[in-house]
Formats: structure tokens, C-alpha cells, sequence
């Protein structure tokens, strides 16, 4: 299955400017996107981003060993929504430079573990995770029926300047 | 011929843009006065893939308007479609020209795949159809439509081009689309008898909508500013960005919810 991932430009500059807010305890923020879906051809999964979850201050756990740790009250929130609301659920973060971001060791372990929750409250939906870097991202998913995560194969970003990556 | 050496003379483009063209898909709602100078640029450009959507075949009345139409089109009850997929293969040979004759209710699954639609399509009804449609796949919109209407002294020309973008403003945002029209439509469009058109505005106004997508694609200037709802004064000669503009500057548009999930409820099952 090709994978792309759609945003609207003003939803990823409110998630920049959610994530660039500094934390008191956090090196880093993270957060949730919920996306609508659609297969534009046989094989082709169109994800459709509409809401950002910001994961709030008291949510976050005091972790030194990692950027940003986040309590099991946050993960409880989103399964909340996924299960009231038939979306895709996606986990944010951003890693600070520009050009192509990847997941790192940690990153993958994590979503390895979080991401079968969200199977767990909308098993019909794709699920992953996404990595922002300042001017482009990277992302893993999940799809019903596939074992094993894919990459995102391009991100669109629709505004008065359309633009994709890679 | 490689596309590089066909595209000198736009390299202003970007040194990317002959591959950014070639990737980027779009569609054409109606192929006739408007859709087809439209479809013709967008072959001389160089756009990749182009899906031409209309039911019509070419007939004697469309001889003023529809470029790339010929005798042995009429004679021969070409499609309009086919018209333009010839005209288009002449001018571009590399790209990809999917002709679909056929309303595009039909054939709407192609739309969520494309980058962008260009309408050109006759009424406000079509136009607040597909518009819904494509906010619902997050798919930005180019208008253009025209009119004639008779007014005192003679007639009046008008028309408009209108991006519709989604996480912007929409058609109804800008007081193009609204209900009373939608209501009157019948009675109002074509005072001027059986929907008239002149070749000369569509021609302005498909432009301006080309110069508009190109723009998006491939900005040519860091400063480059795109008026969503320009409007076109065919006895004046003037396209102009439409007045409402500076009145919705902080007034988000409130006909597509955030709150309602875009594209579909569920995947189809695989059997």
C-alpha cells in the first residue's frame, strides 16, 4: 500500500507553534494528530490530517533521559477521542534541524509499543507516527490487515504554496 | 526532444520544474470555452498527468469557443474530451491525458487523487457540489466562469476566478456561492439567451487560473501573493482581486467545520 499523508499548512504551522513552546520540565513537546482517510486507488492510502492534540503541561512526566516522556493520562485522552471519533491517530514530535528527519532507536521502540493501542480503541483506521523536522518530516504507519509498519511515501502540504515531501 | 530543451524559455520555474510538472496531477472540469485554453496551456507548461472530465460531444455551436475544435471533430461527433486530448498530445507528448466523457459524478474517484481541480463548469449548483466534494479530500479548487448578462445600453460581461482552498476561504466565504443564487439559478444565468460565450474572456480567465496553479507549484517570486477571488470586467477589460477580499482578512471561513473528519468513513474491505 503507498501511503501519503495530507495537511493543510495552517494545521502544521499551529503544530510548529505548539511544539516550539517550551516546557518546564520537557526538553521537547510531543502531541497527537488525529486524520480522516481515504483510498484514492487500489493501492494507494490518502490520510487526511483535521485535528491537533497538544499534550498538556501536567501530562508530561519529569524523565531526564529522554526529551520527552509522557504519562499514561495522555495516551488515555487520545484512546478516548480515537474511540469516540472513527480517525487515524498519530504521534508527533519534532527533532531540531531542517531537511529530512528520521526516527531514532527510541523513537521506533516506543511507537512499537504505543501503537497497538490505538488498533486497540479503532481497529479499522491506519495508525503511526510522525517526525517533524523545521521544514519537512518522515512518518511510519500501520494499516488494518498489514503486520508490519511502512514508510509514508509522500507528505502534501496543501496551502497557497503546495508543496511535498520527499 | 527532451522536456529540458522544451522548457528553457520558463526556467524561471526553478531547475526542478520540468520534474515537479511531470509529478503533479490534476483535472479539468469541463472542457468547452473555459476548460479548453485552459487544458491547452497546461500541455504547453508541461503538467504530467491531466484528467479532462466532460460529457459533451463537439458540435457546430461550439466552433466560437473550443479551442482545438475542427470540421472533422464535428462531423465526426469527437467527444469534447478528445478534442482536447488530441490538441494536448500535439503540443506535449510526454504527458499523460486521461479523457473521461462523462459527468464528473462518474468518475469522481479520480479527484481525491489530484493536486489540484480546475472547474468550468456552467451554474453555482456544480460548482457547490464539486467544491464540497473536493474540501471533503482536502483538494484545492480553481474556478473560472464567465457571463453575459443584458444590462441598460446593451450587454455586460463578467466572470471570475476563485481559489478555493481548503483551511481557507471557500466559495460561499466570498459571497459567490449562496443559497438565494442557488434558489434563482435557473431564472438568472443566460439572460443573454442560451448561455453565452465569447472566446476572448475565457481566454483571460483560464489563463489567469493556469498562472495561479503554476504559482502554487512553483512560486517564481518569495514574495508572490495569490488574491483568492479575482473578478473579471469584460466591458472594462479589468481583473481585478474582488473587494470582499479585505473584509475576510480574521474571519476564518465557517462552512467546512473543523470538527467534520475529512475524506471517507471506513476502507473498503478487501474480498
Amino acid at each position: 500500500v503507498r501511503t501519503v499523508f495530507k495537511i493543510i499548512d495552517s494545521l502544521l504551522q499551529q503544530i510548529h507553534f505548539d511544539l516550539s513552546r517550551p516546557h518546564p520540565v520537557a526538553a521537547e513537546r510531543v502531541g497527537f494528530l488525529t486524520c480522516g482517510i481515504a483510498q484514492v486507488a487500489e493501492e494507494t492510502l490518502v490520510l487526511l490530517s483535521s485535528r491537533w492534540h497538544p499534550v498538556i503541561d501536567e501530562d508530561y512526566v519529569d524523565d531526564p533521559t529522554a526529551g520527552a516522556t509522557i504519562g499514561p493520562v495522555a495516551f488515555r485522552r487520545i484512546l478516548q477521542y480515537g474511540y469516540n471519533t472513527p480517525v487515524s491517530i498519530f504521534h508527533v514530535h519534532r527533532h531540531e534541524h531542517s531537511g529530512r528527519p528520521a526516527f531514532s532507536a527510541t523513537d521506533m521502540r516506543s511507537a512499537e509499543e504505543y501503537v497497538p493501542g490505538f488498533f486497540n480503541v479503532r481497529s479499522s483506521h491506519p495508525h503511526g507516527a510522525i517526525v517533524l523536522s523545521q521544514d519537512q518530516a518522515t512518518g511510519h504507519v500501520w494499516v488494518p490487515g498489514h503486520r508490519i509498519r511502512q514508510s509514508i511515501e509522500r507528505f502534501q502540504v496543501v496551502g497557497p504554496r503546495l508543496r511535498s515531501w520527499p | 526532444m527532451s522536456l529540458g530543451e522544451r522548457s528553457k524559455r520558463q526556467s524561471f520555474l526553478g531547475q526542478e520544474s520540468d520534474a515537479v510538472l511531470a509529478a503533479t496531477t490534476v483535472a479539468v472540469i469541463g472542457v468547452s470555452g473555459g476548460g479548453s485554453p485552459l487544458a491547452q496551456q497546461l500541455a504547453h507548461i508541461g503538467y504530467g498527468t491531466v484528467h479532462l472530465i466532460d460529457p459533451d460531444i463537439a458540435e457546430e455551436h461550439h466552433r466560437h469557443r473550443l479551442i482545438g475544435v475542427s470540421t472533422t471533430a464535428i462531423r465526426r461527433a469527437w467527444s469534447k474530451v478528445d478534442v482536447l486530448r488530441k490538441l494536448m498530445f500535439r503540443v506535449h507528448p510526454l504527458g499523460r491525458v486521461i479523457p473521461h466523457r462523462a459527468r464528473w459524478q462518474d468518475v469522481r474517484h479520480v479527484l481525491p487523487a489530484c493536486d489540484l481541480v480546475f472547474t468550468c463548469v456552467d451554474g453555482y449548483l456544480a460548482r457547490d457540489e464539486i467544491e464540497r466534494y473536493l474540501r471533503r479530500y482536502q483538494v484545492p479548487m480553481i474556478d473560472i466562469g464567465m457571463d453575459v448578462a443584458r444590462v441598460d445600453g446593451g450587454y455586460s460581461i463578467r466572470g471570475q476566478v476563485i481559489l478555493s482552498l481548503p483551511g481557507s476561504h471557500c466559495m460561499r466565504c466570498f459571497g459567490f456561492i449562496r443559497d438565494e443564487l442557488l434558489a434563482e439559478e435557473a431564472s438568472r444565468y443566460g439572460d443573454a439567451g442560451d448561455a453565452p460565450q465569447v472566446v476572448w474572456p475565457n481566454g483571460t480567465l483560464a489563463s489567469t487560473a493556469v498562472g495561479i496553479a503554476t504559482a502554487m507549484i512553483l512560486p517564481w517570486h518569495s514574495g508572490q501573493t495569490i488574491n483568492p477571488y479575482m473578478v473579471y470586467d469584460g466591458n472594462r477589460f479589468e481583473l481585478k482581486p474582488s473587494p470582499r477580499l479585505p473584509h475576510l482578512r480574521g474571519h476564518p471561513c465557517t462552512h467546512y467545520e473543523d470538527s467534520v473528519i475529512p475524506g471517507d468513513l471506513f476502507l473498503p474491505r478487501k474480498n
